[in-house]
């Protein structure tokens, strides 16, 4: 834990995608229900989301105490039983909402960025 | 750290070690989350090395930090209560609309008034203890709010009233006893009132 340039670079990162990744996660067992490596792997190949894998446990632990996913153990051919994470249906309804409400927030956040066209030209 | 015979258990205790602030049980979670983790990636890549296994799993305080703010966050604090208590409790408390206790409160008063014979001041009491219940569960105000409320809307017109009725036993007159119910009233209004600018959202 060295504060460096690139703690101060990576803040922006880090804070955005603490907001989001959960939803990402719910997002990842929307259509089936996925474990542990495999959700981490999907996070890693997105770029933007990729994290310290191990921090999307504690992530993963809060979803389930707070009911948004439930977990089931499944053999598996190769190697150890793998934890399945699936959707609960009050997680896919926070899902939903998310689903819902990103547009909005998305379309805001690049109006600010954008540099506003010149409104004060019919003016001049 | 260094001399590792073992780097997955040292990682782990590494882990468990940052992660000492967190409940026993959430750590115990965590410990086993990655352990399987590490199980489960070493069954799928056998190739690579578990130092790189444990360097994309991240340092251990770093997780640790996470998982004590995922506990903080879940709302109750690292002492670890449930969080869906937390997140239920305003769902399931105070539905009920911040008038509704109020109300009762105050025109518990007037109705006994108005209704002096028997059932009259039992159902004014009722809908008095009514009312005091419902602004303590209601989530529209802090516990110094409702702690004011009751005494003053419920408690001190209950004693007030009851000293009263014991002491003077042969009342000296009706309007001693009505202008003591007003001031009362007037008083019951203006905490209402209080209490009604007050409340939270």
């Amino acid at each position: 834990m060295e504060p460096g340039d690139s703690t101060k670079q990576a803040r922006a990162a880090a804070q955005l995608r603490k907001g989001v990744l959960e939803y990402c996660v719910l997002a990842l067992m929307r259509d089936r229900p996925r474990y542990g490596v495999e959700l981490l792997q999907a996070l890693e190949a997105s770029g933007a989301l990729a994290t310290s894998q191990g921090t999307v446990y504690p992530l993963l632990s809060r979803l389930r105490r707070d009911d948004l996913v439930t977990t089931t153990w499944q053999e598996s051919a190769s190697g150890p039983p793998r934890r399945y994470y699936a959707l609960t249906d009050s997680g896919r309804a926070a899902l939903e909402e998310f689903t819902r409400i990103w547009p909005g927030f998305r379309d805001a956040v690049d109006a600010f960025l954008t540099t506003p066209p010149p409104t004060t030209g019919d003016l001049a | 750290m260094k001399t590792s015979t073992d780097p997955i258990r040292d990682y782990l205790r590494a882990v468990e070690r940052e992660a000492c602030a967190l409940p026993a049980e959430r750590r115990q979670e965590l410990l086993a989350d990655l352990a399987e983790h590490i199980e489960v990636t070493r069954a799928e890549r056998p190739d690579t090395a578990i130092a790189t296994v444990l360097t994309e799993l991240g340092d251990p305080r770093t997780i640790a930090q996470t998982a004590l703010a995922e506990s903080v966050e879940a709302g109750l604090g690292p002492a670890g209560a449930p969080a869906r208590s937390g997140a239920d409790a305003p769902a399931r408390r105070g539905k009920v609309h911040p008038l509704v206790p109020l109300l009762m409160l105050t025109l518990s008063l007037p109705f006994m008034m108005i209704f002096p014979d028997l059932p009259g001041p039992l159902i004014g009491v009722l809908f008095r203890i009514t009312g005091a219940v419902l602004l303590c569960t209601s989530v529209h105000w802090t516990a110094v709010q409702k702690t004011t409320g009751v005494l003053v809307t419920a408690v001190l017109p209950t004693v007030v009233i009851g000293a009263w009725n014991l002491s003077s036993s042969g009342p000296a007159g009706d309007t001693p006893a009505l202008l003591a119910n007003l001031a009362m009233l007037a008083l019951l209004t203006g905490t209402a009132t209080w209490l009604w600018r007050a409340r939270q959202a």
